[in-house]
Formats: structure tokens, C-alpha cells, sequence
């Protein structure tokens, strides 16, 4: 590759990363993080997965499942990942306290114009205090929304997949 | 040349610093720039007085591009019988801020359940309820502008635009400001018309909504008729719990002007219009299985002559009742056979006829 190439490459690179949307969306998460467990400062801790794990996981792993620490003490755990919503992806964060159940959930980025109540605080509320023995049995166990319901069922989906991956994590040792 | 293959190559690749491989599995490249959908339905009627018909009432496709993060572009053209075409949205929407959206183009009105959620596997019956036709004259759709947005800590969800209003040409008895929809064919806009919409979702299962629009319609300068001014307040509510879903609403039309309209045209529109419905729905399938069988009987009545202005006597025939019940078997997300019988009454001298209407429907 020529030089000239490369150089290039990189300078696209550095205008990619610097416009990318993460930022915007590791303020929301570290927003979050600390309204929910009320604290001040924190640190996240990666939890490695192998690659042989995670394929075989219902929900995706990459990178994107954290330990948060306050004062040295393990408070919980955060989980970031997409969804689809009809016609394009809604970003969604996962919090658990450090028993593994639901503490919340938060529609972090809606990108389309139909079904963004699944964004409502008491919507999202009903995930609270779950944990993977729950049942996420659409419009009975989480109540439905007129209107919106592709995007209710994928994040029931996400939710539940999510917590049917905790279940294989912990039985494997590697969360705790 | 070599340099913008190599970004394009970078941006192709630039999901893959976030997701790995099996992400763009399971997401099925959703979030890609272009999106493509589409829903239809076909019919069968099978009347007691009349012929008998089948159709491809809808066939629309939907056609639209994300941008980026913030803007994105959303299009349906429409084949109608076969053999009309439409466009029935073409709008941009930019994300001012998350819960905040500005649009312009070509958009749907909000009001009442129908005219925004009408893909054909989002309501009971084969046709749209008749009051969806008549009242609230669906798929209603002009060109304009606005906002809406979302409030999560409040559930609610809002909607406001500035539209181009109808023409004042056609509009009738039977079914009111039908005729006088633009459509976005070059329309004109002599008046502007202001459309809202709030749906609260605050309560588990419950959505309710209220929309409003104003407006005078538009009169064309070459010819001295005179126009009317139309004021639209609906209310609606739909709840599901389990296997049960119930959904009704109501809708209030005035129109001022109505009698030096009818004067003018030889017209008979009517100075008010009522309509409401009420339905209620049971999955006979449970709730945690991938197809759905929903038993359903909606009853309607809605009134076109509900007041009129001046010496036109009011018709009894346009105060029209219809009681439907059906199956809706959805048998995957977004594919369903629909099955219904109707009895249309109107307190006019005719007795009521009957109809069983066949019909299937989906949306991708």
C-alpha cells in the first residue's frame, strides 16, 4: 500500500472515530450509571468473554459488558447493545445490580419515527427487579403499547435474550 | 478514485468497530441507509345487493433512506385498484435532539386511529372502519411541515404541523371533506391549516389519544366561490391486556360556511359531522404463540348530516350504523387472513344490507 494511501487511511480514520456517535452515547451510559446507583464516580471493569462463549449467546457480546465499581466495591453491571425497531436499529442500555437482576433500562438513541414510546420511563420500569427466572411474555408479564408494538416486542426480545445469557455466564463462572 | 474506494471501503467496514459478524446477523443489516418495505391487501366482497368484487385494494411500497443518525427520508407510492398511483408520503424528518423532530414533505394527518397506523395488519376487519372513510376521510395525507416529539418521563408523544388544507371543490353529504383532500398533486395553498396530535401512554397496555385540526379551505382565485372553515377534534383509546384488545373512538367535525357552499356548488355538505366506534378484540391463541387469532365485533355509527346550515334538510341515510365481526389470523408478524360479516344500517327508509368480506393483508 502506498504511503500516500495510508495516510489517508488515517486521516479518514481519525474523522470517522471523531464524529462517531459513541461518545455521545458513553455520556448517556456514564449519566445513567451514576443516577442509578447514586454515585458520584465509578470505574467499568471489561468482562472478557471468548469468542467460543459468545457465539453461542442469544444476545452479542462484544466489549460492550461491564463490571462498574464504586469505592472498590462491585455495585453492578452495565450492558450496551442495538436492536431493531422496524426499519433501522434503537441503541439500549441494561443495568443490573450486583445480584443480577434488573436495576434499569433506557432507550438510549431512537432512530425512526413510529414506536419510540417504548422510550417511556414506566414502560421501561417493568423490567425492573427481574431476573433471569422471570417470564417476558408479551402483553401479559410486559404490558403492551398500541402503535408501537414491533419495537415492544424486540426490546422484550433484547431483554430477554440478555437475561437467558446472564443465566450461561454465571452457570460458567465468568461474570461474578 | 482509489481514495474513495478505500472510504467507502471504511465506512462499509466502520460497523464492525462497534459489532462483530454475528451482530449483522441477527440485526439483518437493518440500520443500512436504504430501507425498503411495503404492505397491501386484497379483498373479496361478497355482497346481498350488489355484485360481487375482488380487488387489490392497496399495494404500496415503501422506499426510504437513513442518511445518518439524525436525518432520514421516508417515501410510499401507492398503487391503488391496480390502477391508480399514488404517492402517499414522501417527507424528510432531521432529529433536532433526540426526543425532537422537525418534518416536512408530504405527511399523513394525525387523527384518529386509522389514517396514521393503517397497514392492514394493525386493525381488525378486511376494509378500514367506514367512519375512517367518511369522517375522517383516510389515507389523509397533504403537504406541510412541523414538529413532533416524545416526552419518556411523561409517556407522551406529540405532534404538531402546518398543512395546505383541502380545496373547496366537491365536498359533500355522503362522505364531507373526502373530495376535497390535495393529495400533494399541486395543491394549493392559499391557507394554512395547523394539525395536532397528543397519544399518552402513561397507563400499562393503554394508549390514548386527542387531535385537532383547523383550518379554512383553500378557494381557488380563478373561480369566486366561496370556501368553508372545518374544525376536527377526535378523541381515541386503545387497550390490550393479555389476549384481550379493545379500541374506539370519536370523532367531531364543524364546518362553517356550509350553507353559502351549497348555494354556490348545489351541494348538500352537512355544517356538522359525528362519528365513533367501539371494538373489542380476543386472542384465541395464547399470548405466548407466534400466531394470533383474534375474534373481534366493532359497532360504528357516524352521521355526515349530524347538523346542517340554512334551508338543506337533513338525510337520514348518511346517519349510518355498521356492526362488524370477524377473525384476524396473523399467521406470522405481519401477515394475516382477515374474515369479517357486516350489517350496514342507516335510519333512511332502506332496510339494512349485509356483506361478508374476505380479505389478506401484510406488512414488511
Amino acid at each position: 500500500m502506498k504511503i500516500k494511501n495510508i495516510i489517508f487511511l488515517l486521516i479518514t480514520s481519525i474523522l470517522f472515530l471523531s464524529i462517531n456517535p459513541l461518545d455521545r452515547i458513553q455520556k448517556k451510559i456514564d449519566k445513567e450509571i451514576k443516577s442509578t446507583f447514586q454515585i458520584d464516580s465509578y470505574f467499568l471493569k471489561l468482562i472478557s468473554i471468548e469468542d467460543s462463549v459468545s457465539k453461542s449467546l442469544p444476545v452479542l457480546f462484544n466489549n460492550n459488558f461491564k463490571k462498574i465499581y464504586s469505592n472498590k466495591t462491585l455495585v453492578g453491571y452495565s450492558y450496551y447493545s442495538k436492536a431493531p425497531s422496524l426499519y433501522n436499529l434503537f441503541d439500549y442500555l441494561i443495568i443490573l445490580d450486583k445480584n443480577l437482576k434488573i436495576k434499569k433500562s433506557k432507550i438510549l438513541i431512537y432512530r425512526e419515527d413510529y414506536g419510540g414510546e417504548i422510550a417511556s420511563k414506566r414502560w421501561l420500569r417493568q423490567f425492573t427487579g427481574k431476573s433471569w427466572t422471570d417470564k417476558f411474555i408479551y402483553s401479559k408479564d410486559v404490558s403492551a403499547i398500541s402503535g408501537a408494538t414491533i419495537s415492544v416486542k424486540s426490546m422484550i426480545n433484547a431483554v430477554e435474550n440478555f437475561m437467558s445469557s446472564i443465566k450461561i455466564l454465571d452457570k460458567k463462572n465468568i461474570i461474578r | 478514485m482509489k481514495n474513495f474506494i478505500l472510504l467507502a471501503l471504511l465506512f462499509c467496514l466502520a460497523p464492525d468497530f462497534v459489532f462483530s459478524q454475528n451482530a449483522a446477523e441477527i440485526l439483518m443489516n437493518k440500520g443500512d441507509g436504504l430501507v425498503i418495505g411495503g404492505y397491501g391487501e386484497i379483498h373479496l366482497n361478497v355482497n346481498e345487493d350488489a355484485n360481487n368484487k375482488v380487488d387489490v385494494h392497496r399495494l404500496v411500497t415503501l422506499l426510504g433512506y437513513n442518511f445518518n443518525d439524525k436525518v432520514r427520508f421516508v417515501s410510499e407510492i401507492e398503487f391503488e385498484h391496480v390502477k391508480e398511483v399514488y404517492v402517499e408520503q414522501a417527507f424528510l424528518s432531521y432529529s433536532i435532539k433526540d426526543n425532537l423532530n422537525l418534518r416536512a414533505g408530504l405527511m399523513l394527518v394525525p387523527m384518529g386511529i386509522v389514517n396514521e397506523y393503517h397497514e392492514p395488519t394493525t386493525f381488525n376487519g378486511v376494509e378500514r372502519p367506514g367512519m375512517d372513510k367518511s369522517i375522517i376521510p383516510s389515507t389523509w395525507r397533504e403537504i406541510g411541515f412541523g414538529l413532533n416529539g416524545r416526552m419518556d418521563n411523561a409517556s407522551l408523544k406529540y405532534q404538531l404541523y402546518l398543512f395546505n388544507g383541502f380545496k373547496s371543490d366537491g365536498l359533500g353529504g355522503s362522505n364531507g371533506i373526502r373530495s376535497g383532500r390535495q393529495k400533494g398533486a399541486e395543491a394549493m395553498w392559499n391557507t394554512t391549516n395547523v394539525s395536532f396530535d397528543l397519544d399518552w401512554y402513561g397507563v400499562n397496555g393503554l394508549k390514548l389519544g386527542f387531535s385537532g385540526y383547523f383550518g379554512d379551505s383553500n378557494v381557488d382565485e380563478g373561480v369566486d366561490v366561496p370556501g368553508v372553515g372545518i374544525s376536527m377534534l377526535g378523541l381515541d383509546a386503545r387497550y390490550t391486556k393479555d389476549r384481550f384488545g379493545m379500541r374506539g373512538q370519536y370523532i367531531t367535525t364543524s364546518i362553517d360556511g356550509s350553507e353559502e357552499y351549497n348555494t354556490a356548488w348545489e351541494s348538500d355538505l352537512g355544517s356538522k359531522m359525528n362519528g365513533w366506534y367501539i371494538e373489542t378484540s380476543y386472542n384465541l391463541m395464547g399470548s405466548d404463540k407466534t400466531e394470533r387469532l383474534d375474534l373481534f365485533a366493532r359497532y360504528s355509527n357516524y352521521d355526515t348530516h349530524a347538523g346542517v346550515a340554512g334551508s338543506l334538510t337533513r338525510n337520514d341515510e348518511y346517519n349510518r350504523n355498521v356492526l362488524t365481526t370477524g377473525l384476524s389470523w396473523h399467521v406470522a408478524k405481519g401477515a394475516a387472513f382477515k374474515i369479517d360479516y357486516q350489517i350496514l344500517g342507516n335510519e333512511g327508509p332502506d332496510d339494512n344490507t349485509s356483506v361478508i368480506n374476505f380479505g389478506m393483508g401484510f406488512w414488511f
